[in-house]
């Protein structure tokens, strides 16, 4: 537990959240372990701002719920994407990749 | 704000729903996290602790999902409740008299409420009310807005029209009804066959009358209104089919109306026109100017009232062509249509409208007053205030909180407001009887219920949120000076300015209380001219058919006085067609005296005086005196010299000069002469009007009455002798209805009840406002005294008197009241103006009342003041030094 991890930014959270769900309907356990993985455990999800976040993206209808099985035959509330919720995740990729450019270009040049 | 409220409700609706969803959730995440540790080789033990180390507060992940979802907003909102009722409990004096003051001043807007949706913002009970026209006849040449029809306009109306999708026709008529227990007159209404159909009522049981039943000769029938079916029948379903006996033949009850307003006379029965044997001689159907029926129709589908207007103005204009000498140009003729509802509640309006805004006026005041209490209790709880917002609570989640506060105050208010409203109906109801057929259905329906609901809220709020708003502005300043002396400038501004306003809004309402208590006493002074006391009156409705000559009647008119002056107790019994106060008019007559040039224009010119069949002792029975000449005898029969006895006023109009007593007059234009033979002294037809020229002419001479009303002199009580009147009557003629005793002392009651009442409910609302302004004021007052203590004592310790320091607290007052009554004495006059038509003799800007009033708060006001002014000269100047802080 002592790698170095970062703490995520809100909006850079729900845009991950939006990105593994992408993938596939998952609970809110599978999402944190999924993007901690991918990152090869330099990300790690605050389960403190995961719930919460999972709550604001559904109100704002980006994200549905539904009651399912988990791989280990226990009841798990699964999320997935909803149509809007995809068209976010589109918009916010591109918006990423645009600042992250400049913000690369500028860190080259000096 | 949509979302946010969609977002509310479910969370209401689904609060334990998300918080079951969220537990197991978040456990299924603990659970597989101890799982994955449990993978990486810890214990079960250490796995556990581990995850909670890890994933941190679950309560504080659980709080901030509710904030999410909605459900902190209800959390919070039952914070606040809770905590507001126990605040309301802990001062349960200002509670209580909060409650009492909301629960007074909505109870009052609820009542009033209750009358207008009943009477004037419910559609009508009939179906699709609204398209439901009366039509007129008018000559407005002439001044006559209302001419009844006779049945050949009634049929040109029906047969011409486009736009209309029913005419029917309606004339009120009284007949005596036997096969009860005793004769009984039943007010009836005799109507088209299609009548109720056109207005759209379903009987409640039976059948309304078909077209077969208004066919020439079929056999009569009944309809009950619902009132008569209960009063006579007990409700009882079974009187349908049953038989009665009137106007010579038996008339079959084929259904009963349900509990509606009936309209234009609250009537007993309906039979068709064909079963009326007025309405259905052949002389009178033929006859183009036999005129009794009014005319009611539904516009059909696509027309409205204009384009009926437009269609009604041709057959009008048709009519007068066709008929010039039944409809001359000099009087004019129109036809005008009148939506039914208008008609029904044009009489009330004025009055409901007046009531609505005083009892506005007087909630306005407990708003301004209770607001007033509740800034004085913020000042006392500045503490708690202040420390709550060192402690983070936001601005807003404190005045929510006071909101909330005043808002369940409110509510609990309204409920007593409902409580008091509800004990009131049956006086308002009545009351409202006296002005429109409608006042049946007031009743305390849902939409009563909203408005109470919502006005308690709009209360709460008004009352809840200028308190609040001036609550904390500035936190460090406050905290600075906790000893409150310096803070409360802005607030005593407001607390003056919504002084001087309940001051002002009293002034208004005492006004008008004080205006219709002037107009009241007038009416009530009025000396009627004969003496009211121990008169019983009652209406005898000849049997038409059975007394159809003069001498008939005039055999029992004779017979019943005499015997009932032969009743003990009975002093003198006497006869007319109406009597003073009475609400039946009496006739007219064109007064022509002999020798004189006829005016003008010939007969119908002449000027019109009141015309009374009088029985000879019916002078002595009123008490009216005989100034000059002589009364009516017995003497005064059929065959004997015509004579008549005219009143003081038109002795003294028409006979200056002379002495009245025997001139002659013609009551029958001119054929025959009638000679004067006594002058009586005036008396009131009606308490509000001056009194009418009369000539009263002798019924024994004239026995014309088919309604007469009978006048008993008593002695002692004139109730108790009714049962012997009654019998008194039967032993003559068992089938001869009497009914409607009355005394004169309940006529004149009755008379006057309406603004007694309109007084009555002025006076209190009045009384309310007052007493809840004075308690401002010295509330107020009071509150600067205690504030100010410390500054009154330093001056008594510099040697300031007790005098001027009561001076100096009372001109605070002072200028509170003198700014009160100015803004008062101009808001009066406007409303004052409003009132106009309800006032008797008396002038909307009458300056004894405005005087009267501003005496009465000025007063009130300065006691008000010196209570709490005084407790100022017992200030200790050491114990209020040393307890400033």
């Amino acid at each position: 537990m002592t790698k170095p991890n970062l703490d995520l930014l809100q909006g850079t959270l729900d845009m991950l959240i939006l990105k593994t769900l992408a993938l596939q309907p998952m609970h809110g356990w599978g999402i944190s372990q999924r993007i901690q993985q991918i990152s090869q455990d330099v990300l790690v999800v605050n389960q403190g701002s995961l719930y919460p976040a999972l709550v604001r993206l559904e109100e704002k209808g980006l994200i549905e719920s539904e009651w399912g099985v988990s791989e280990n035959n226990r009841r798990a509330k699964y999320y997935s994407l909803t149509r809007s919720g995809k068209k976010q995740l589109n918009e916010e990729t591109e918006t990423w990749e645009r600042m992250t450019t400049a913000v690369q270009k500028i860190l080259q040049t000096s | 704000m949509f979302r946010m409220i969609r977002r509310a409700v479910r969370a209401i609706l689904r609060q334990r729903k998300i918080e079951s969803d969220l537990d197991e959730e978040l456990q299924f995440h603990l659970d597989m996290q101890a799982k994955e540790y449990e993978r990486r080789g810890m214990s079960a033990q250490e796995a556990r602790s581990a995850t909670l180390r890890t994933f941190g507060g679950v309560h504080q992940i659980k709080e901030q999902v509710r904030d999410l979802r909605g459900v902190g907003l209800i959390e919070v909102f039952r914070q606040d409740l809770r905590f507001g009722l126990r605040t309301l409990r802990k001062s349960p004096g200002f509670t209580l008299v909060a409650i009492l003051a909301l629960g007074l001043g909505i109870g009052a807007n609820t009542a009033i409420f209750s009358v207008i949706n009943g009477v004037m913002l419910r559609p009508l009970p009939y179906e699709r009310g609204d398209r439901i026209v009366q039509i007129r006849q008018q000559r407005p040449l002439a001044n006559q807005n209302n001419v009844p029809f006779s049945v050949q306009e009634v049929e040109d109306y029906r047969t011409q029209n486009h736009t209309l999708s029913g005419v029917v026709e309606y004339h009120a008529m009284w007949f005596i009804l036997l096969g009860r227990e005793e004769p009984e007159r039943v007010q009836t209404g005799v109507v088209s066959h299609n009548f109720f159909h056109v207005l759209g009522i379903k009987p409640l049981l039976g059948r309304t009358f078909r077209p077969e039943d208004e066919q020439h000769e079929a056999d009569a029938v009944l309809v009950l209104s619902y009132g008569y079916w209960q009063r006579a029948f007990g409700g009882n379903p079974n009187v349908v089919g049953q038989a009665f006996q009137m106007n010579d033949r038996p008339h079959t009850v084929i259904g009963v109306l349900p509990q509606i307003p009936q309209y234009p006379d609250e009537n007993d029965v309906y039979m068709p026109t064909s079963a009326c044997p007025f309405r259905s001689e052949d002389k009178f159907i033929a006859n183009r100017t036999a005129r009794m029926m009014q005319v009611f129709g539904r516009i059909s589908d696509g027309e409205t009232v204009q384009s009926v207007q437009q269609d009604l103005d041709t057959i009008a204009g048709r009519l007068q062509q066709d008929h010039p000498e039944v409809y001359p140009a000099t009087t004019g003729y129109t036809a005008a249509v009148i939506p039914l509802e208008a008609a029904l509640t044009s009489s009330i309006k004025p009055m409901l409208s007046m009531l609505i805004f005083t009892a506005g006026f007087v909630l306005l005041i407990v708003c301004a007053s209770i607001a007033n209490l509740t800034i004085a209790r913020l000042l006392r709880r500045e503490r708690e205030i202040t420390i709550r917002a060192a402690m983070g609570a936001s601005r807003v989640r404190i005045v929510r909180q006071l909101i909330t506060e005043s808002i369940t105050l409110s509510v609990i208010g309204g409920v007593a407001g409902l409580i008091f409203a509800a004990a009131s109906m049956n006086m308002l109801t009545r009351f409202a009887a006296r002005y429109t057929a409608r006042a049946v259905e007031i009743s305390m329906d849902a939409r009563v219920l909203v408005f109470t609901f919502v006005v308690s809220l709009l209360t709460g709020a008004l009352f809840g949120l200028l308190p609040a708003l001036q609550s904390r502005r500035n936190l460090a300043r406050s905290l600075r000076d906790a000893g409150g002396r310096t803070v409360s400038r802005s607030r005593h501004r407001v607390r003056s300015v919504l002084i001087v306003a309940q001051i002002a809004v009293s002034f208004v309402l005492l006004i008008g209380a004080g205006l219709m208590m002037r107009s009241l006493f007038k009416l009530e002074a009025i000396n009627p001219g004969f003496n009211l006391h121990n008169v019983l009156t009652m209406r005898i409705a000849l049997n038409f058919s059975k007394y159809n000559t003069s001498e008939k009647r005039l055999d029992f008119a004779q017979r019943i006085l005499s015997d009932f002056e032969q009743l003990p107790g009975v002093t003198s019994a006497g006869a007319n067609g109406t009597f003073p106060l009475n609400e039946e008019a009496p006739g007219s007559l064109r007064l022509v005296v002999e020798g004189r040039p006829m005016p003008e224009g010939g007969f119908s010119q002449a000027p019109l005086v009141d015309l009374h069949f009088v029985s000879p002792r019916y002078f002595e029975t009123l008490g009216m005196q005989v100034l000059n000449g002589r009364g009516f005898s017995n003497t005064d029969g059929i065959d004997a010299t015509s004579v008549v006895v005219v009143n003081e006023s038109l002795a003294r109009r028409y006979f200056p000069d002379d002495d009245a007593t025997g001139q002659r007059l013609t009551l029958d234009r001119g054929a025959t002469w009638a000679s004067v033979v006594g002058v009586v002294a005036d008396v009131k037809q009606q308490l509000q009007a001056d009194v009418p020229d009369t000539i009263y002419v002798p019924l024994f001479q004239r026995p014309i009455l088919l309604t007469m009303q009978v006048l008993l002199r008593t002695t002692g009580d004139p109730k108790l002798i009714a049962p012997a009147v009654r019998e008194a009557l039967y032993k003559n003629d068992p089938e001869q209805p009497v009914d409607n005793f009355r005394t004169l002392d309940e006529v004149r009651a009755e008379v006057l009840a309406p603004p007694r009442l309109t007084a009555a409910l002025l006076v209190v609302f009045a009384c309310l406002a007052l007493v809840i302004t004075a308690a401002g004021i010295a509330g107020v007052i009071g509150f600067s005294v205690s504030e100010r203590s410390h500054e009154i004592g330093i001056r008594m310790a510099l040697g300031a008197r007790r005098g001027a320091v009561l001076w100096m607290i009372l001109r605070q007052g002072t200028l509170l009241i003198g700014a009160g009554l100015a803004a008062g004495i101009v808001g009066g006059l406007g409303f004052s103006q409003v009132m106009q038509g309800l006032l008797f003799q008396v002038q909307p800007n009458d300056l004894l009342t405005f005087l009267a009033v501003s005496l009465v708060l000025a007063i009130i006001g300065a006691a008000a003041c010196i209570l709490p002014a005084r407790r100022a000269t017992t200030v200790d100047p050491t114990m209020a030094l040393r307890s400033e802080p």
